[in-house]
């Protein structure tokens, strides 16, 4: 816990003035009559993890292969590291790791002779760079085995192990979590949340498991019928406003009654049936809190944090509706 | 160059490590030796045949086995391009610092290698077969025969492959590939007595036929032939080329 703590501060001090890496211009995708992708603009700066978040059908996947030069850009441009993706497509896609949907892969050769072809096709891979990414992901077993022969956790590992191959400054994730069980998502996060920190990548994920954005995104760029609906910090959400509190206690009435006076706690709800409180109140404010309780003879029994979690959000955002 | 050399490597190892490669490549070797077992008990067109060399040059064109080896590289290499979208590793090719030009380009030397490597067994599957049947060797005269028919088949194979390539890569249809070479190496030995057939590619394709009988129809020439041929087999590169580099690569 410690250590993530850690890593997510070295993350954000890494941000601040941090190269932008990925830089959507009013991306435009039409197809026939029909604007899928409109207008969008966003950034990534280096060392980022980044949710692209929306409901089914919002073009998540479609700015995903422009960006990663499979389907052609209707107008404005993706910028990555400086160079555009449309006039030099070379130059911009050899910083870009990618899965974009499912990870596919030639079944009938093993997992070292795939990450082998990818290695061709860069400039400077070296046997040492596949056995070092291999060893990253935790392929050791696997690595002569058929991929045919792989389970999805393990394809979704060897499709991030050939994204990282020749290091990358982004990484572009197109729902990576994808038919994992609980734990291979908890298990691609950490790994995400690790090369993030040891390979120093910005990285784009899409998904629709808003829980899991959450977890591991510094930022969430939340679009709807392919266009920008908003952009939000997470990490830095919660700390401008005062949190909201549960406290359950023997007395609830008497417990409101005397939080009354105290100004600094504002108390929203008295849940009779929880024989709970709901209130909002600063840390450096609930010392105080307490002693004023106990003084009034109210037994506090537990003080929880009820943060209102992005599913909530996103929702509200979208329209609830909308989503799968 | 060094970079594309590796491509190539790529594209031919797709194609060779599929337990599949070896399919086509045993038939071509079985069908050799059988027919060379056939004609040898039960023909009298063969009374002549005195060396393997001389068997050769009369076996490896279009008429002889030429046929059968470029219908086998047709069905070897016809999923060079749709594959990648069948399998959906088409985004794993496209997504790296290679220009879709420079990626085509690689298939495409894999299948013509893929051709050749078909020729080389027809031809050392018919040599081992006729040298048992008619002796061993030959004068120099027959192998530079031999080695005629074999450029000659390579030809004809190749124009056909490069036909289903071009179809592949506009179709992303494995099977449509294998039917367009298909049915183009079968309109071969139709001749439609017009004179605007012979710019058609079907009667231009087998090139060994000016030798065994003669122009199938006037004012054709080996020379004519050839670049008929060139003509057609950059008019479908440019068009495979053209397809894969513009499609929008979704699903
Ligand atoms: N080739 C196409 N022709 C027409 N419409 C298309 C095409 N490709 C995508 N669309 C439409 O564009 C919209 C966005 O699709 P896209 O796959 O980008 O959504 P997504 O955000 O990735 O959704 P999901 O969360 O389900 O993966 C959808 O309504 C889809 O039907
Ligand atoms: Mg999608």
């Amino acid at each position: 816990m410690t250590l993530t703590q850690r890593n997510m501060s070295q993350e954000t001090e890494r941000a601040d003035g941090a190269e932008t890496v990925l830089q959507l211009e009013n991306l435009t995708k039409r197809i026939g009559r029909k604007t899928i992708v409109d207008h969008l603009s966003f950034e990534v700066k280096q060392g980022e993890i980044v949710g692209l978040l929306g409901p089914n059908g919002a073009g998540k996947t479609t700015a995903i292969r422009m960006m990663t030069g499979l389907i052609r850009i209707s107008g404005g441009d993706v910028r990555i590291a400086g160079k555009s993706i449309r006039a030099q497509f070379k130059e911009a896609i050899v910083h870009v790791g990618g899965i974009i949907e499912n990870p596919e892969f030639y079944p009938y050769m093993s997992g070292f002779d795939n990450l082998k072809q990818a290695a061709r096709m860069t400039d400077s891979v070296t046997d040492t760079r596949i056995r070092e990414v291999i060893a990253l992901l935790g392929l050791e077993e696997a690595q002569y085995k058929k991929v045919k022969t792989y389970s999805l956790g393990m394809r979704q590992r060897l499709g991030i192990a050939q994204a990282l191959l020749d290091r990358p400054k982004l990484l572009i994730l197109d729902e990576p979590t994808n038919g994992l069980d609980p734990a291979g998502i908890r298990e691609m996060r950490d790994y995400l949340k690790q090369i993030a920190c040891s390979e120093r990548i910005a990285i784009l994920v899409s998904s629709h498991l808003l829980s899991e954005i959450e977890q591991m995104c510094s930022r969430v760029v939340v679009i709807q019928n392919g266009r920008l609906v908003t952009e939000q910090s997470v990490r830095h959400r919660t700390d401008s406003q005062q949190p909201a509190i549960r406290i359950r206690v023997d007395k609830p009435e008497q417990a409101q009654e005397a939080l009354r006076t105290l100004g600094q706690v504002q108390v929203q709800e008295v849940r009779e049936a929880e024989s709970e409180l709901l209130c909002r109140v600063s840390d450096t404010d609930i010392p105080g809190m307490i002693d004023t309780l106990r003084l009034a003879g109210v037994a506090v029994y537990r003080i929880t944090e009820t943060t209102k979690s992005l599913e909530d959000e996103f929702l509200q955002w979208t329209g609830g509706s909308q989503i799968a | 160059m060094r970079n594309f050399t590796r491509l190539i490597q790529n594209e031919w190892l797709k194609l060779t490590k599929k337990r599949s490669f070896w399919v086509p490549v045993a038939m071509l070797a079985a069908i050799s030796v059988l027919v060379t077992v056939m004609l040898y008990k039960f023909s009298t067109n063969v009374a002549e045949v005195d060396s393997a060399a001389q068997y050769l040059a009369s076996m490896l064109g279009a008429s002889g086995l030429g046929q059968f080896a470029a219908i086998l590289a047709v069905v070897g290499t016809a999923g060079i391009v749709a594959q990648e979208y069948s399998q959906g590793t088409i985004k794993f090719l496209l997504i790296r610092s290679r220009s879709r030009g420079e990626i085509l380009a690689s298939k495409y030397i894999a299948a013509a290698g893929y051709t050749l490597m078909m020729t080389l067994v027809a031809g050392v599957s018919l040599y081992a077969a006729g040298g048992f049947a008619f002796g061993f060797g030959g004068t120099g005269a027959q192998w530079a025969d031999a080695l005629q028919s074999g450029i000659y088949g390579f030809v004809y194979s190749l124009v056909y492959v490069t036909l289903s390539f071009m179809m592949g890569a506009l179709t992303r249809s494995t099977g449509v590939a294998i039917g367009a070479g298909l049915m183009g190496s079968m309109f071969g030995g139709i001749v439609i007595f017009k004179d605007f057939y012979k710019y058609f590619l079907f009667p231009n394709a087998d090139l060994t036929i000016y030798e065994k009988v003669g122009p199938p129809l006037p004012g054709m020439s080996i020379g004519f032939s050839l670049t008929v041929l060139g003509v057609y087999m950059a008019l479908f590169l440019a068009a495979g080329y053209t397809g894969f580099k513009r499609r929008d690569v979704a699903g």
